[in-house]
């Protein structure tokens, strides 16, 4: 079942409620995520630090609605998350989300342009108006030059570029960024660090980022700390 | 939709060695299915000098079977000329005999050709063009006399190709003499194929007007297809007046058909009335079989490809794409896939139907034309269908997050 609740721009745009997910290991329960209670205003940049296996990906992936809590209530920008189709996310995601991930997944055989149309291809739109923002996005993050390579083409932080121009043609209310800057060198990572600063700043994108560097992670507004499934700071 | 499809180019242009497998298998495939189809059509659809035979009903073969014995062969004169002449309502008929073998002469030099008897009608049914002269009338063929229509090939080997009206040649010691010259006839066109044609009048004997069973065929025209029923309701209820040899026989089977019945009545030895349907559903199977080894190996070739493209399938996932939104892209590709196969088959079929025409014992001018093609592309899409909706389905239902976890950047 759907809850559409009160929308109003300074709600919170992710909330959750004691959300917990429990995997099945053959017969062995395995408890990735525990009582996680998060709510993260409008404009808000968090990072999300923990050792591996302390369940950040879980976290990020009930935030992205790609997969659902075991237990507890996710509110995405007012939307109950819980309980719907697989479809009704696919729409939810489409509408409020971007994602970035560390390891770019760019699809090889489109061009740069191409691959930042791709979540424009699940709405209703005609493919001047797609092409249109996609050449913005693109000019946002410096790549207006390089719409027609493809990635193997580029260097891993253009390609971390397209990925996040990607991420934000849908004008999504938040960017989920698993690691953006995980493959990167340093140089390479504080440029795309700018870059989603600068989308928090002026278009007052919500971003959760999940990262292993506590400098960049130093540089949000607060930090979110897992372990073993729990949140601990 | 577009967009699916201008995509799906644009991933196969870049899949280059995967494109060019599936393509020589599709084409190879279509290939074979578009002669058998151009041969088909070759047989079955109206062209001149049959344009008519949208509205035609045949009678070629005739059964009558004892507890000792079978008699299975074409209808005779008397049965035709008593019991399909006679039908209501319809626009024209028309008795012609199969093709005989025989040889005629022109000097020491032996010439072997086909010769068919039919009667004047014949000649107002088949729409033969005429490059020289005129066909003859039924009062002519009722008066015996020996008039001739002769091919354009024969004319050739006769007289040079030159002109030919008025002038004579023997068949079988008789005299004839040449009154039309008609375009050389594929003999896939069973009903007009021949090299000479002469009137039923000038066989030496009567007998003929006596036999109900052998040596004859029958059309009946009918003023349209809508017809059709009522001529073959009419013609089997006025078969119980048929005198069947009791002593011999206990059942006699015939039917006034289309030429695709017909054939397919011949093909089952006239043991079914449903020999059409029969045949029909035995040549889908075939296509059916002939074209499994290939689907699986594009189902095969595209479920391999399911890893190589998981991670693009986990981020159109997160990206919003819907199953049913994947499942459509991966079929378009698809069916993009097998329709340039088409296009490649139809292109290869025509250079191979070129040279099989010209293959001097097949007598036929096989040809792609646009029914065929469009055929093809039916085929082709069906094919594309066929072997993309498993692996689409299959893809479709990929985790995202393990997409996106297994695949490569």
């Amino acid at each position: 079942m759907t809850t559409r609740i009160d929308t109003s721009a300074s709600g919170p745009v992710i909330e959750l409620d004691a959300v917990a997910k429990v995997y099945q290991m053959g017969d062995a329960p395995v408890h990735a995520l525990r009582g996680i209670h998060l709510t993260v205003e409008p404009g808000e940049m968090i990072a999300v630090m923990g050792s591996s296996g302390s369940g950040k990906s879980t976290l990020m992936n009930i935030l992205g609605c790609l997969d659902v809590p075991t237990s507890g209530r996710y509110a995405l920008d007012g939307t109950i998350v819980n309980g719907m189709t697989r479809n009704q996310l696919a729409d939810l995601r489409n509408e409020k989300l971007g994602f970035v991930f560390q390891s770019f997944h760019l699809v090889p055989d489109l061009t740069v342009v191409d691959n930042v149309e791709i979540p424009l291809l699940y709405r209703s739109m005609a493919s001047k108006d797609r092409r249109k923002l996609a050449l913005a996005a693109l000019d946002r993050v410096g790549l207006a030059s390089r719409v027609h390579h493809f990635p193997t083409q580029l260097s891993g932080g253009q390609q971390q570029r397209v990925a996040i121009a990607r991420a934000i043609v849908g004008k999504p209310r938040i960017l989920l960024a698993d690691e953006p800057t995980g493959n990167l060198d340093s140089q390479m990572g504080e440029e795309i660090m700018e870059i989603l600063h600068g989308l928090n700043r002026e278009l007052k994108t919500t971003v959760v980022m999940v990262t292993h560097d506590e400098r960049f992670a130093k540089q949000t507004d607060r930090i979110v700390r897992l372990f073993d499934g729990r949140q601990v700071a | 939709m577009r967009s699916h499809f201008k995509l799906a180019l644009k991933v196969l242009a870049r899949r280059k060695f995967f494109t060019f497998i599936s393509l020589f298998g599709i084409s190879m495939t279509l290939v074979v299915l578009m002669v058998a189809t151009a041969v088909l059509d070759n047989f079955y659809a109206p062209r001149a000098p049959e344009s008519r035979f949208g509205r035609v009903l045949m009678i070629q073969r005739v059964t009558e079977r004892g507890p000792d014995m079978t008699q299975s062969t074409e209808p005779g004169y008397a049965l035709l000329d008593g019991w399909m002449r006679p039908l209501h309502g319809i626009e024209r008929s028309t008795i012609y005999s199969n093709p005989h073998s025989t040889a005629i002469y022109r000097g020491q030099s032996r010439i072997d050709i086909d010769v068919k008897h039919t009667d004047g009608d014949y000649w107002n049914i088949l729409d033969f063009r005429f490059l020289e002269g005129r066909p003859y009338a039924s009062q002519e063929d009722a008066a015996g006399a020996h008039v001739a229509v002769i091919s354009e090939e024969l004319r050739q080997k006769l007289f040079d190709g030159q002109p030919s009206i008025g002038k004579t040649f023997v068949l079988d010691g008789d005299s004839f003499r040449v009154i039309g010259v008609v375009p050389r006839v594929s003999f896939t066109r069973l009903a007009a194929y021949s090299d000479a044609w002469v009137p039923i009048g000038t066989l030496k004997s009567s007998d003929y007007r006596h036999n109900f069973m052998g040596g004859f065929n029958g059309i009946v025209l009918a003023h349209s297809r809508s017809d059709f029923p009522r001529l073959k309701a009419e013609f089997q209820s006025s078969l119980k007046a048929f005198p069947l040899d009791r002593k011999l026989y206990t059942t006699m089977r015939t039917g006034l058909d289309t030429p695709f019945e017909a054939t397919a009545r011949d093909l089952t030895q006239n043991k079914s009335d449903s020999a059409a349907l029969i045949l029909v559903a035995v040549c889908a199977a075939a296509a059916l079989l002939f074209m499994t080894l290939p689907v699986l190996n594009l189902v095969t070739l595209n479920l391999s490809r399911i890893m190589e493209r998981g991670s693009e399938i986990g981020v159109r996932k997160a990206f919003g794409a819907s199953r049913g939104a994947l499942v459509l892209q991966f079929v378009a590709e698809n069916v993009v896939l097998t329709l340039i196969g088409g296009v490649i088959g139809f292109v290869l079929s025509t250079i191979v139907l070129h040279y099989v025409s010209q293959l001097s014992f097949v007598r036929a001018v096989f040809e792609v034309n646009a029914r065929v093609f469009a055929y093809g592309m039916l085929i082709a899409t069906f094919f594309g269908v066929l072997s993309g909706v498993y692996p689409a389905w299959r893809m479709s239902r990929l985790d995202p997050v393990l997409a996106l976890r297994g695949g490569a950047a």
